[in-house]
């Protein structure tokens, strides 16, 4: 098993899926209004390589999708990774019963490999290709009317700590690598010394 | 004068030797101190750091979190494994085992039976959930390179015409001989298909147990099943063994496929728990 210290740093990433972009609770069926209906399930289909404007999709998949799975633990979110480069990056949103009226303005094609929407799933489709991952979840917040979760004071804390210690293991990294370097250089100064005198004591 | 003078000299000598023997003797002790400290492979027990300052999680809770690390995965691939750190000696016989869940890790496995067919080994196995049983037909079918199972068992009646068949070349590297080393001849086939169909095989490596206990779709009261037995089994384990080995159980920690380790603190929800049916599924 890692070290304790190690698995204690470790278990700090966990606070990067508490807080931070796409840390937002969707509409349930208990607080769905009118113009924002409950939200069931998630697809997102995007290409394998980045090329081709797929960096956004899978940007949001690693960043906002876990965050959005940890807030929303019920909702379904699927993924699916192909191999064609040209063919669509998408996100498709199901909605119960009606989309919501920002949702209802999309009019991407359907996805393919998007599960099939059940009875009373409708769903919406957005086109996620040469968006960056902010802009995609700024378009998912607009149609879902999530509300986001900020990070609580104790929380805020907690980061500005990672931060300040990533910070100084920059410093730090540098200090090391001068100090591994000083030495590197001196064995080979004494080593060319010992070279040079035995040159000498020979000749 | 001379004597004195001799005698001085014997007497010089003789400190010497009084000298040098307490000298040899430090010397003796030094160097048994010494290759003491060389023979010492370290401490005896591995070294269990304190717990303090581990945040320690119930499983729900280390649920959900691993269910957002997972997320897009397909379910039935991620698996939620368990790690169980033991308080034990470096030395010493270590636990291995075999264990059956109460609800099923592994995708079905394919077990193939070599018995002579139509006895009441080959109905056992089917019986049991093999998918090929036989002998001839299954040879054959090997030969002509259709191995469609990813497990093979032999009755200890079939293995001359087994070793007659020569499939040792074809079996061999893909690691599907069955052989009397492997645990693969067995009198009782059926038995032994049951085991491996839902069988995990765990072992101890530095005072860790670690293995999958369910797949990412299970609900949390299917993992507390798995993780319930696993921890009675892996205890068990460590009764059987010889009297004078004490091994008890130090950590148990919850990871996935593709999450961090989360300690558990032996509960099954805390207060801000969300709803564990939410827990389920893709």
């Amino acid at each position: 098993m890692p070290n304790l210290m190690k698995r204690l740093r470790k278990l700090k990433t966990v606070l990067n899926v508490r807080v931070g972009t796409g840390a937002a609770i969707f509409p349930s069926a208990a607080t769905a209004t009118p113009e924002y209906p409950a939200v069931t399930r998630l697809h997102l289909t995007y290409a394998r390589k980045i090329y081709g404007g797929h960096q956004g999709a899978r940007h949001f998949w690693r960043n906002c999708l876990t965050r959005l799975k940890y807030h929303n633990p019920g909702v379904p979110m699927t993924v699916k990774q192909t191999e064609n480069q040209e063919g669509p990056a998408s996100l498709t949103v199901y909605f119960a019963e009606k989309l919501s009226k920002a949702a209802s303005l999309n009019t991407a094609d359907k996805d393919e490999h998007a599960p099939a929407p059940s009875a009373t799933e409708k769903t919406a489709t957005v086109d996620v290709r040469n968006l960056n991952y902010t802009d995609i979840w700024m378009k998912v917040k607009n149609m879902t009317g999530a509300q986001e979760v900020a990070a609580t004071e104790k929380e805020q804390e907690e980061l500005q700590k990672i931060e300040q210690e990533a910070q100084k293991s920059v410093k730090d990294r540098a200090r090391i690598a001068a100090m591994r370097q000083a030495k590197l250089d001196h064995e080979r100064m004494l080593a060319a010394a010992k070279g040079e005198a035995a040159k000498l004591s020979q000749g | 004068m001379a004597a004195p003078l001799f005698s001085g000299y014997q007497q010089a000598r003789g400190a010497a030797t009084a000298r040098n023997k307490q000298a040899v003797e430090r010397k003796k002790r030094d160097k048994a101190a010494r290759s003491l400290a060389k023979g010492k492979k370290g401490p005896r027990e591995f070294k269990q750091k304190s717990l303090k300052d581990m945040e320690q999680f119930a499983l729900c809770d280390a649920m959900r979190y691993l269910r957002a690390f997972e997320v897009g995965r397909e379910p039935a691939v991620a698996k939620y494994e368990v790690h169980i750190r033991l308080k034990t000696r470096r030395d010493g016989p270590v636990i291995r085992n075999m264990i059956r869940f109460p609800h099923s890790v592994q995708t079905e496995s394919r077990i193939c039976v070599i018995c002579p067919p139509g006895s009441r080994h080959a109905k056992e196995a089917l019986a049991a959930g093999a998918v090929l049983v036989g002998e001839d037909e299954v040879f054959e079918a090997v030969k002509n390179g259709r191995i469609e199972f990813d497990r093979c068992l032999a009755h200890p009646d079939s293995m001359a015409a087994l070793t007659k068949a020569g499939l040792g070349r074809i079996l061999g590297p893909r690691g599907l001989m069955p052989s009397a080393k492997m645990g693969t001849v067995v009198e009782d086939v059926a038995a032994r298909v049951g085991m491996l169909r839902g069988g995990t095989v765990y072992r101890e490596r530095d005072a860790v147990v670690r293995l999958p206990i369910g797949q990412l779709g299970f609900s949390p009261e299917q993992l507390r099943d798995n993780l319930r037995v696993t921890i009675d089994q892996v205890k068990k384990d460590a009764n059987n063994l010889q009297d004078r080995i004490t091994k008890e159980i130090y950590e148990v920690v919850l990871s996935s496929t593709h999450g961090p380790g989360f300690s558990l603190n032996g509960e099954f929800k805390s207060e801000d728990t969300v709803d564990p049916a939410l827990l389920t599924g893709a």
